[in-house]
C-alpha cells in the first residue's frame, strides 16, 4: 500500500488541478476537498499504525538519482506519524479560516497551501536525507509568496525576505552535515566516494562516527534546526513574520513544529554521543529560550506578537523536555509539540478573526471584549488554559510528564520549567485581563460581532481535541511509547559511553 | 460500596459540562432558563453530596475497602498515574462536609444571582468547583489531587473576575492566581520528588514508604508540600491574596475563601502527617508560619472596617492556628478544627450581606492598638507593596529591558534590517499585477548587496573602509578620542545597568541553578 505517497502526491496534484481552474470559487472548493480527502488519508495511516512496532512503517522505496544512491524513500514511526494528521488538520483549518475573508484570495493562494502541505507532509515522513532537505528548502517559496502577497502589514515583503533568508541561513548547516554524514559513510566502508554515499536515514543510523565528527555534526544540524524551532537567538523571523503575515499563514507557521521535529528525529540519533555529551547545552538553550521569550512576552502589547513569543517560550519548554533524557521527559516534549501545535494554531486563528473584526490586535484597540464577544472569550481561554497547562486540557498531562523527567534529569532545568510556567500564567493572564476583561473603551468593539456558526464548528474541533487528549492522554503516549523506548535506548546503551563509565570509575 | 466514590466528583463535573455547553451554544439562555440551570447544579451536587455521606455510612460501617481504582490515566516508563481514591477516614469525612456546604451554597446561590448577567456563568464555576474540590479531598494520588487543586484554583480567579468590566477586579484576579502558581509550582516539585524517591505518587504508599526516606529527604518533601499549602490557605507570606479574593460574590466568597476551598492547604498537611512527622524542621516551619500568620491576621483584622474583609482575617488567622496545631503535633485536633471553621465561615459569610440590614449603625471602630501598630495593621504591613517591589516590578524590568534587547540589538543583529528588502522587487511588481496599478517604479534595489552573504560583504568593506579612513589616513586625531569617549559611554551605561538589583538576583539565581 503506497498511501504516504499518495497523501505527499494528492495536496500536489490538486494545487495542479487548481492553476487548470479558471474560476476562484471552484478553486477554493477543489482546495477544501482535496484537503479533507488529505485528513481522511492520514488518519487511515494513524489507523493502521501498529504501536507495538517501533520501526519505520508504511515504508516505500525507490531509486531516485543512482549515481549517487539517493532514494525516494519515505516511512513513518511513532514519534512522527501523529504530525501527519495534525498538519492536514491544519492546512485544513487555514483553509476554512480564510474562506470568507475581508482579503481577495486567488487561485495562486490555495494552489500554494496545499503545496506547503506536501512539503511538510514530506519533511515529517521523509527518511532519505536529501529527500528530506528538498521538501524542508521546498516549504519556503510557498510560505515567501503567502507572506508576501497576502500579507496584513505594511512590511509583509520584507517579512517574507526576512523568513526566506533565515530559513536559507538555517539550511545550510543542514546539508553540510547532511553530505559530512554520507561521506563518513563512504569512509567507513572503504567505498569509493561518489557510488558509496548514503542519504538513508537508517543506514546511517547504523555507521559508526568519530567522537570529533558527532560534535560537528550535532551541532551543525542543532543550529540548522535551532532557525526553524526557533531558539533564541534566531527567534526574530517569528514576531515579525506574526505581524506582518496573513493569520492563518501565521497559524500554520507558529503550528508546526518542524525545527523541533528535527532536532528529535535527525539530530540527536544520528550524533549519539555528541547528543548525550551536549544535552547539557541543549538545556541550557531551552531554559534561556523559555524564560527570555516568556519575559518578553510580559512587555507585549499586541496579541499576535505576544503568541508569537508565547511560542518562542513554548519550544525552549519542549527542548528542555528533550534534554532530559529519560522516558516522561521525551515522551512530555513529544505530546507537548502535539499539544503546542493545536494550541499555537487556534490562538493565532483566534487572533485573525479579532483582527478581522476590529481590524487590529493592539492591546488599545481591544478592551472588554469578553462582554461583547462570549463565545470567542471562551474559546481564548480554552486554549490560553491549555497553554498554562491547567488540567482538564491536554497541556496538564505533557507539561506534568515533561517537568517530572526534567525534575528527575537534571533539577535546575526542572525548577526552570516551573518558572516558565508561572511566567506564561502571568504574560497570557495579564494581557487577557486589558484586552479581554475590563470595561469596553473603543466604539467600533462594541459594535462588533460575535462568532459566526462556521468559526465556532471550526474552533470546535482543536477545543474538542484539547479536552479529550486531557482526559484520555495515554491515547496519544500508547503511539509512541514503543518507538520512544528504542529512540532512547539508543542514545543511552552505546558501547562508547559505557567504555567512558568504565575509564571513569 | 467503593465504586460509588466516583461519582462524588463526576456528577458535578457533568452539570459544570452541560450547563458550559449549553450557555455556548446558546440553549441555555435568558431569563426562562435560569431556573433549569439552577436545578442541574443544586441537583448535581446534592446528589453527590447524598454519595458522600452514603460513602460515609459505609466507611463508619466498615464496608469500605479504602481505596478504589478506575485505571490508569497515565503512564510512561515507571510513572504510573492512576485515577484512583481513597474511601475511608478523614477524606471520606471531609468530602461529606464540603459536599454538603457546597450543595446549600448551591441552593442560596439561585435567590442571590436571580437575574445577576453572569447567571450561567455562575452555575458552571460552581459546579466546576464543586467537582474539584471533592476530587482534591478523594483522590487517591498526588496527582489527582492537583488537578483538583489547579481547577479550584482557575475557578476561583474566574470568579474574582466575575464583574469582569471593574478593572479593579480583573487585576486582583491575575494577582491571586499568579500568586497560587507559585504555590503550585512546589506542588509539582513535591510530587517530583516523591516520584524520585519513593517511585509512587500515591498518598497512602507515599506513607507507608516514608520510613525509607531519610530526614533531609522527608524535609524537602513536605517542604515543598508545604509551600503549595501556604498558597492555597492564605499563610504568609502569601496572606494578601485573600483580602483581594473577596471581590467575587457573596455565595462565592463563602464557598471559596470561608468553608472550601482554602481550607484544602489544612487537608494537604494532615494528609501527609507521616511525612511531616519525619521532618522536625518542617513541623517547626509550619508552626511558626502558622503562628505569625494568625499574629498578623489579629492585628491587620483589628482595623477592618467592612464586614467581609474582617471576615477575610478571621479565616486567615485560623487557618494560621490550624497550621500551628499541625506544627506542634496536634493533627487530630486540627483536622476538627478544620470542619468546625468550615461551617462556622461558611454560614458567617452567607449571612454577612443581610448583617447590613439587621445592625443599624456600625459600631464604633475603636484604635485599641498603639499608632505604629495601627499604622501598619491598615497598610496590611505593607505585604503587597513588599511582593511588588521585590518581584513584580523587577521582573517586569526586566521583561522591558530584555524587550528592548531583543528589537534593538537581537534583531538587528540577526535580522535584515535594510529597508531595500522591502520593496524586494519580484513581489511588489506581482503584488502591483495583481492589483492592476502600475506603480512603474524604477528603481531596483535588487542590484545592491542584499541577502546575508551580500550584506556581510558591504558591511566588512564599510568597516574596513572606516577603519582606514579614520585610523589610517587620518592618524589618531580628534574622531578618535571622541569615538573612544562614546565607548567608554556605552561602557558605562551597560555596567550601571548591569548593577541594577534585578540583575543582580538574576546573575546570583543564574548561578544557584547551575550549581544545583
Amino acid at each position: 500500500m503506497k498511501i504516504l505517497s499518495l497523501i505527499i502526491a494528492l495536496p500536489l496534484a490538486g494545487a495542479l488541478a487548481i492553476g487548470i481552474t479558471r474560476n476562484v470559487n471552484l478553486a477554493k472548493k477543489l482546495a477544501l476537498v482535496i484537503a479533507a480527502i488529505e485528513l481522511l488519508a492520514t488518519l487511515i495511516v494513524v489507523q493502521q499504525f501498529n504501536a507495538s512496532d517501533s520501526t519505520f512503517q508504511f515504508v516505500e522505496k525507490q531509486t531516485w538519482i543512482p549515481s549517487l544512491n539517493i532514494e525516494y524513500l519515505v516511512g513513518v514511526d511513532g514519534i512522527s506519524v501523529l504530525f501527519l494528521p495534525m498538519t492536514a488538520l491544519l492546512i485544513l483549518i487555514a483553509i476554512i479560516a480564510s474562506w470568507h475573508g475581508a482579503q481577495p484570495l486567488s487561485r495562486l493562494h490555495f494552489a500554494l497551501l496545499l503545496v506547503l502541505e506536501a512539503a511538510t507532509i514530506g519533511v515529517f515522513s521523509a527518511l532519505d536525507l536529501i529527500l528530506f532537505f528538498l521538501f524542508w528548502e521546498l516549504t519556503l517559496p510557498p510560505i515567501f509568496f503567502l507572506i508576501g502577497l497576502w500579507g496584513i502589514g505594511p512590511k509583509r515583503r520584507s517579512a517574507a525576505s526576512k523568513y526566506t533568508l533565515f530559513m536559507l541561513f538555517g539550511g545550510v548547516p543542514l546539508l553540510l552535515a547532511i553530505i559530512i554524514l554520507a561521506i563518513n559513510h563512504a569512509t567507513q566502508t572503504n567505498g569509493t566516494l561518489p557510488h558509496d554515499l548514503t542519504f538513508s536515514f537508517q543506514t546511517l543510523l547504523d555507521t559508526p562516527l568519530s567522537d570529533n565528527l558527532q560534535s560537528i555534526v550535532f551541532l551543525l544540524l542543532l543550529m540548522g534546526f535551532a532557525v526553524k524551532a526557533p531558539l533564541v537567538p534566531f527567534h526574530t523571523w517569528l514576531p515579525t513574520v506574526a505581524m506582518e503575515g496573513p493569520t492563518q499563514m501565521t497559524a500554520l507557521l507558529t503550528g508546526l513544529k518542524l525545527g523541533v521535529y528535527g532536532i528529535l528525529r535527525f539530530a540527536m540519533p544520528l550524533a549519539p554521543s555528541a547528543a548525550i555529551e551536549y544535552s547539557w547545552i541543549l538545556g541550557i538553550f531551552g531554559a534561556i529560550t523559555l524564560i527570555y521569550g516568556g519575559l518578553i512576552a510580559l512587555q507585549q502589547t499586541n496579541l499576535r506578537r505576544l503568541l508569537a513569543y508565547a511560542s518562542v517560550s513554548h519550544v525552549g519548554l519542549v527542548i528542555i523536555g528533550i534534554a532530559s533524557l529519560n522516558m516522561p521527559g521525551i515522551q512530555g516534549a513529544i505530546f507537548q509539540l502535539f499539544n503546542f501545535t493545536l494550541i499555537a494554531s487556534s490562538l493565532m486563528l483566534l487572533a485573525g478573526f479579532i483582527q478581522q473584526r476590529l481590524g487590529s490586535t493592539e492591546i488599545l484597540h481591544m478592551g472588554g471584549l469578553a462582554g461583547v464577544m462570549p463565545r470567542l472569550t471562551c474559546f481564548y481561554f480554552l486554549f490560553a488554559l491549555a497553554g498554562m497547562g491547567i488540567p482538564g486540557t491536554s497541556g496538564f498531562p505533557a507539561e506534568l510528564l515533561l517537568i517530572l523527567g526534567a525534575l528527575l534529569a537534571h533539577p535546575s532545568l526542572g525548577i526552570t520549567a516551573l518558572a516558565g510556567a508561572v511566567l506564561s500564567a502571568a504574560y497570557m493572564l495579564s494581557f487577557t485581563r486589558y484586552a479581554f476583561l475590563g470595561p469596553v473603551i473603543q466604539n467600533n468593539v462594541r459594535q462588533s460581532q460575535d462568532l459566526r456558526t462556521r468559526e465556532l464548528a471550526l474552533l470546535c474541533v482543536p477545543a474538542l481535541l484539547i479536552i479529550s487528549f486531557g482526559f484520555f492522554p495515554n491515547s496519544v503516549l500508547n503511539i509512541n511509547q514503543k518507538t520512544v523506548e528504542v529512540w532512547l535506548a539508543r542514545l543511552l546503551d552505546q558501547p562508547a559511553l559505557e567504555g567512558d563509565d568504565l575509564a571513569s570509575n | 460500596m467503593d465504586a460509588l466514590v466516583i461519582l462524588i466528583p463526576l456528577l458535578p463535573l457533568l452539570a459544570a459540562a452541560a450547563i458550559g455547553g449549553g450557555h455556548l451554544f446558546g440553549i441555555l439562555q435568558g431569563e426562562a432558563r435560569e431556573s433549569v440551570t439552577g436545578d442541574i447544579a443544586t441537583f448535581a451536587i446534592t446528589l453527590s453530596c447524598l454519595m458522600a455521606l452514603t460513602l460515609l455510612g459505609a466507611d463508619l460501617l466498615d464496608k469500605n475497602q479504602g481505596a478504589f481504582s478506575v485505571g490508569q490515566w497515565l503512564g510512561s516508563d515507571t510513572l504510573n498515574i492512576r485515577l484512583n481514591f481513597i474511601t475511608t477516614g478523614f477524606n471520606v469525612r471531609l468530602a461529606a462536609l464540603f459536599s454538603l456546604l457546597l450543595a446549600i451554597i448551591s441552593r442560596f446561590s439561585i435567590n442571590y444571582l436571580h437575574r445577576e448577567t453572569g447567571f450561567y456563568r455562575f452555575f458552571f464555576i460552581l459546579s466546576l468547583f464543586a467537582a474539584a474540590m471533592l476530587l482534591l479531598v478523594l483522590s487517591g494520588n498526588a496527582v489527582g489531587t492537583f488537578v483538583g487543586w489547579e481547577i479550584a484554583g482557575l475557578c476561583s480567579y474566574l470568579l474574582i473576575a466575575y464583574s469582569y468590566h471593574r478593572p479593579v477586579a480583573t487585576q486582583n484576579a491575575t494577582r491571586v492566581f499568579i500568586t497560587n502558581r507559585v504555590g503550585d509550582a512546589g506542588f509539582i516539585v513535591g510530587i517530583g520528588l516523591s516520584y524520585a524517591w519513593l517511585d509512587t505518587v500515591n498518598w497512602n504508599a507515599l506513607n507507608a514508604a516514608t520510613g525509607q526516606l531519610t530526614i533531609g529527604e522527608a524535609t524537602g518533601i513536605s517542604l515543598c508540600f508545604a509551600i503549595a499549602a501556604f498558597a492555597k490557605s492564605a499563610q504568609l507570606p502569601f496572606t494578601p491574596w485573600l483580602a483581594r479574593a473577596m471581590e467575587g460574590p457573596t455565595p462565592s466568597s463563602a464557598a471559596f475563601y470561608g468553608a472550601v476551598m482554602v481550607h484544602s492547604g489544612v487537608y494537604l498537611v494532615c494528609l501527609l502527617e507521616p511525612i511531616f512527622s519525619q521532618s522536625p524542621f518542617a513541623m517547626a516551619v509550619l508552626g511558626l508560619v502558622g503562628f505569625v500568620t494568625a499574629a498578623y491576621s489579629f492585628i491587620v483584622g483589628q482595623t477592618q472596617t467592612d464586614i467581609k474583609s474582617s471576615l477575610t482575617f478571621a479565616t486567615s488567622a485560623q487557618l494560621g492556628l490550624m497550621f500551628l496545631e499541625c506544627g506542634l503535633g496536634f493533627w487530630q485536633l486540627a483536622s476538627w478544627h478544620l470542619c468546625a471553621h468550615a461551617i462556622v465561615r461558611c454560614g458567617l459569610i452567607l449571612t454577612a450581606p443581610s448583617l447590613m440590614q439587621h445592625i443599624k449603625a456600625n459600631a464604633d471602630s475603636q484604635r485599641r492598638l498603639p499608632v505604629w501598630l495601627y499604622i501598619a495593621s491598615l497598610q496590611h504591613f505593607w505585604l503587597d507593596q513588599i511582593i511588588d517591589w521585590a518581584l513584580v516590578k523587577p521582573i517586569r524590568g526586566l521583561a522591558h529591558d530584555l524587550s528592548y534587547f531583543d528589537d534593538h540589538i537581537i534583531d538587528r543583529m540577526m535580522g535584515v534590517p535594510t529597508p531595500a528588502l522591502g520593496t524586494l522587487s519580484s513581489l511588489a511588481q506581482m503584488e502591483e499585477e495583481v492589483i492592476g496599478a502600475k506603480l512603474n517604479n524604477d528603481t531596483d534595489e535588487f542590484a545592491r548587496g542584499s541577502g546575508l552573504a551580500g550584506k556581510l560583504t558591504e558591511w566588512a568593506a564599510a568597516l574596513v573602509h572606516w577603519f582606514e579612513d579614520r585610523f589610517v589616513l587620518r592618524g589618531i586625531g580628534k574622531d578618535a578620542i571622541h569615538f573612544g569617549r562614546q565607548l567608554g559611554h556605552a561602557a558605562n551605561k551597560f555596567e550601571q545597568i548591569i548593577l541594577r538589583p534585578r540583575y543582580l538576583v538574576l546573575f546570583v539565581c543564574i548561578t544557584f541553578l547551575v550549581a544545583f
